[in-house]
């Protein structure tokens, strides 16, 4: 850049030919006789602040060209609080894409930048795939800083660190990691950040690109890293000492590392008394269960073991059985994949048909399905507590975990029988045991066995007795308490 | 992470999972609606069905011998599906039955393959009847050989005995009834009535029969597709053959003395007033005390029970006081005494067999003894003094004619 402001801008011309939405707007600076010009992206500049502050401050000045002097501009006419210099036309071209506005101005070598990015955010409401009863109605949304602010204003706290890295090699995300200082151990908060370090990637869509560049094991059907869009529960984990990841352009912050059992919690249950907390984990437990276990047992009864079922229970099954003309398996899986082609259909509908497309699939095909013979009403019970299951666990990315993995039970069923549904448990249950996330035993506090952490696992004691934070974290400030 | 597998990993996977698949687990897949489940079994003396007959004149026979026949109570899903959902009496019956005669029970049930498209399991076996002239010749022993040995079957599978056909008791004149549950849901009706044993299944029977003791089986009779359970049949130990039956007050005398009662109805006549008078017997323990001088056993069997009067046809009793209950408890005391003798003398010194249980006690209290009489025990048995008393507290009588 030189000082002369014609050359500068046919120079900026040039460079920025290819951007159409790059405004360049010349002026007078009031009646002194020297020239500048404005360079700002279309939309993502706050025209109101440079109407106001920028144009019409610089329009109406009254001094005399000698006085008009970068330290006079910047100190006396632009009433802005973020400014700096740029050197160079392609110092401040990349500034200006994401929203800045450059200032050049006939006689100066360096251009002002002024921070005028105004991002349109969504207003904070209540997360959509994490509803709760009890519990602030707050979730995050796409702006990174209104998702900081969330964290910060939860209450103050000093020791609350961001940790700011950027992501992707094309489009550059700003990415920050945050954690605790005096609670999370440095060893985790140094392992997240070597492995976001390491995203070699040009472009991070949404942070499950993030979850999934970052987790221990990509074959295992289970997340290692929970996503959610609650403050509520970032903070909770923050807390004991975990360490959270905000993206920039998505309301799903990461937390890490997560074990199993985190993925059957929902914020309720510290929020409820811890009686009714620890009956709805339970239940949840339960329902994790059935929603893995249910169409397989199905399939092995019926196949294989109609000694097992209760007598009575066995010839209604029979009655009902007997005009059907497939094998369980191929009944069960008739319906499980019915269920789930109703579930993704009802996802992408507009909200309007959602509810009346779960009426019709689930009443009327189910109904149909049983007056054609094709599936047997046992199985559309089966079918129906199955899918009820798989909705109670709160965790969306855990319930699909399980949708998927109900499927090889049942072939496992179909090609042994109970002994078939048992070593897929089995085999499950090591893969769950061997996982880890971020150094930490998926299947803790059960594996490797923890006592004082059991407190928070199927039961949820009452508050005065969880005294410690998660010992299997290994933070720097067991106590959650004073004294 | 990096997991690295090199081959002698690969090879490790490979083998530890192949050798789970040819462990030893269920390979006999068969939906469920491709069998036939029978619930019922029951053993009769050789008599061919009509039809059998008929089927074995057209057939090519390998001439079995005719030493018994089977009947398999099948349930039959078309009229119990359509059971289920009307409320009134199905067109159809519930259940199917079906006899073969031949020589061997499991070559006659897999025989009905050859006249059935659905193969009949036995998982769900609830109950086998046999005639009382057919283990009168038959030992249990042979009997119940194959449903014992069948993993399929449960051990607790009630046997009982009938003194008419056996497979008259598995008919029902309605069509919504299965004979074979008829008959479990009638032995769940034992706190209502005294007349009905202890059920005696499978593996209760098997701990007899290897301990070569005596026992009883609730005896069942039939007539026009209705059922009534009726005294029991006595199997002696040694031969584990059918001995004789016992009546229903002899039947009576029996569960008192081994204080199974779990709750009736003693009725007696009112010493005082001379009408009739009921005792509802709620609970009720007799413990067999054993005395030994020398070689010679007595046992002292001392019966308690408590309960309450539910019916009195005196009109004029007069109050209801002390006197009053001591009184009907010693009508009923005495009615006890009589109803236990006539028990005890049956199975003591005509059948000649402990179903009781005395040999127990005397084991438990005299193994050294026990060891010595054990081989010969229903005889000596015959021979041992025995003494009775019974106690009895009456504690509530009902909310007539209250003091």
């Amino acid at each position: 850049m030189n000082d002369n402001l014609l050359e500068n801008l046919s120079l900026i011309q040039e460079k920025t030919k290819y951007y159409s939405d790059v405004v360049v707007r010349p002026f007078a600076l009031g009646d002194s006789g020297k020239a500048g010009a404005i360079i700002f992206v279309n939309g993502l500049a706050d025209r109101e602040l440079i109407d106001q502050h920028i144009l019409k401050a610089l329009m109406s000045i009254h001094v005399d060209q000698a006085s008009i002097t970068k330290n006079y501009i910047k100190n006396q006419v632009l009433s802005v609080s973020q400014l700096t210099e740029a050197s160079s036309i392609d110092e401040f071209i990349p500034k200006v894409l994401l929203g800045s506005t450059a200032l050049v101005i006939d006689g100066f070598s360096e251009a002002l930048v002024i921070g005028t990015a105004k991002v349109k955010s969504r207003n904070i409401e209540e997360p959509i795939s994490e509803a709760l009863v009890r519990g602030p109605r707050a979730g995050f949304n796409e702006t990174l800083s209104d998702n900081t602010a969330l964290l910060r204003r939860h209450g103050e706290n000093a020791s609350l660190a961001f940790m700011s890295i950027q992501v992707g090699e094309r489009a550059k995300k700003d990415l920050i990691i945050a954690y605790i200082m005096d609670i999370a151990d440095p060893d985790l908060v140094e392992e997240v950040r070597r492995r976001v370090l390491k995203i070699d990637i040009d472009n991070v869509m949404e942070s499950g690109y993030v979850e999934q560049l970052i987790e221990d094991n990509y074959l295992s059907p289970f997340p290692q890293v929970q996503s959610t869009e609650r403050p509520d529960r970032v903070i909770a984990a923050l807390m004991e000492g975990r360490v959270a990841i905000l993206l920039d352009g998505t309301p799903f912050a990461l937390i890490a590392p997560v074990t199993f059992s985190m993925l059957l919690q929902s914020p309720e249950d510290y929020y409820e008394r811890w009686m009714a907390g620890t009956l709805l984990r339970l239940l949840r437990f339960f329902a994790a269960l059935i929603s893995l276990l249910t169409p397989a047992m199905y399939v092995s009864f019926i196949s294989f073991h109609p000694g097992l079922i209760p007598t009575k229970l066995a010839i209604s099954i029979v009655g009902a059985r007997v005009g059907v003309p497939f094998t369980s398996l191929v009944e069960a899986l008739i319906m499980e994949v019915a269920i789930e082609i109703l579930r993704e259909a009802g996802l992408r509908l507009p909200k309007p048909i959602g509810p009346a497309m779960g009426i019709v699939g689930g009443l009327i095909i189910g109904e149909a399905a049983v007056q054609a013979g094709i599936v047997s009403p046992i199985l559309v019970i089966v079918v129906a507590i199955t899918a009820i299951s798989s909705f109670a666990i709160p965790q969306y990315s855990a319930g699909i975990s399980l949708r998927m993995l109900r499927f090889v039970p049942m072939f496992c069923a179909a090609a042994f029988g109970m002994y078939g549904v048992i070593l897929f448990f089995l085999m499950l249950c090591a893969h769950v045991v061997k996982l880890k996330s971020f150094g930490v035993p998926y299947a803790s506090p059960a594996v490797p066995y923890r006592l004082s952490d059991w407190k928070d696992f199927f039961f949820r004691m009452p508050m005065f007795m969880m005294k410690q934070r998660p010992e299997m974290l290994h933070t720097k400030n067991q106590k959650r308490k004073r004294n | 992470m990096k997991i690295t597998f090199n081959r002698t990993k690969y090879l490790l996977i490979g083998l530890c999972t192949c050798s789970l698949l040819i462990q030893t687990g269920c390979w006999s897949k068969d939906e469920i609606e491709e069998l036939s489940i029978y619930v019922g079994v029951a053993l009769d003396q050789a008599k061919e069905t009509k039809l059998e007959a008929k089927l074995g004149k057209l057939a090519v026979n390998a001439n079995d011998r005719k030493l018994l026949s089977v009947t398999l109570q099948i349930v039959n899903k078309q009229s119990e599906e359509k059971g289920g959902n009307s409320a009134g009496d199905p067109a159809t019956k519930a259940y199917l039955n079906v006899s073969e005669t031949g020589d061997s029970i499991i070559d006659m049930i897999r025989q009905l393959s050859t006249r059935m498209e659905r193969p009949a399991i036995g998982h769900h076996l609830k109950v086998i009847v046999i005639n009382e002239q057919l283990a009168r010749h038959k030992s249990m022993y042979q009997l119940l050989d194959f449903f014992l040995r069948d993993n399929d079957i449960r051990p607790n599978c009630v046997v009982m005995m009938s003194s008419g056909l056996a497979k008259h008791t598995l008919e029902a004149k309605g069509n919504s009834i299965v004979p074979a549950f008829r008959l479990m849901g009638m032995l769940e009706n034992r706190y209502r009535t005294l007349k009905i044993m202890p059920r005696m299944t499978l593996y209760k029977l098997e701990k007899h029969m290897h301990a070569e003791s005596s026992y009883m089986l609730q005896n069942v009779v039939a007539a026009e597709g209705e059922v009534k359970l009726s005294g029991a049949a006595v199997i002696k130990g040694k031969t584990q053959k059918f001995r004789g039956l016992l009546n229903e007050e002899e039947l009576l005398g029996v569960i008192l003395l081994s204080g199974e009662a779990e709750g009736g109805i003693i009725k007696c006549v009112n010493e005082k007033t001379n009408e009739m008078i009921a005792y509802e017997l709620k609970a009720m323990n007799s413990e067999i005390y054993t005395s030994v001088d020398g070689d010679n056993v007595s046992f002292d069997v001392k019966m308690k029970s408590e309960g309450r009067i539910i019916e009195d046809w005196s009109e004029n009793s007069g109050p209801i006081d002390d006197a009053y209950r001591a009184g009907v408890e010693q009508s009923v005391e005495r009615e006890i005494m009589r109803l236990a003798k006539q028990g005890l003398d049956k199975i003591q010194k005509e059948y000649k067999a402990d179903v009781v249980g005395f040999g127990t006690r005397l084991s438990i209290e005299q193994p050294k003894l026990w060891q010595k009489v054990k081989k010969n025990w229903d005889q000596a048995f015959s021979r041992i003094p025995i003494t009775y008393s019974v106690e009895l507290t009456i504690t509530e009588t009902g909310t007539e004619k209250s003091q």
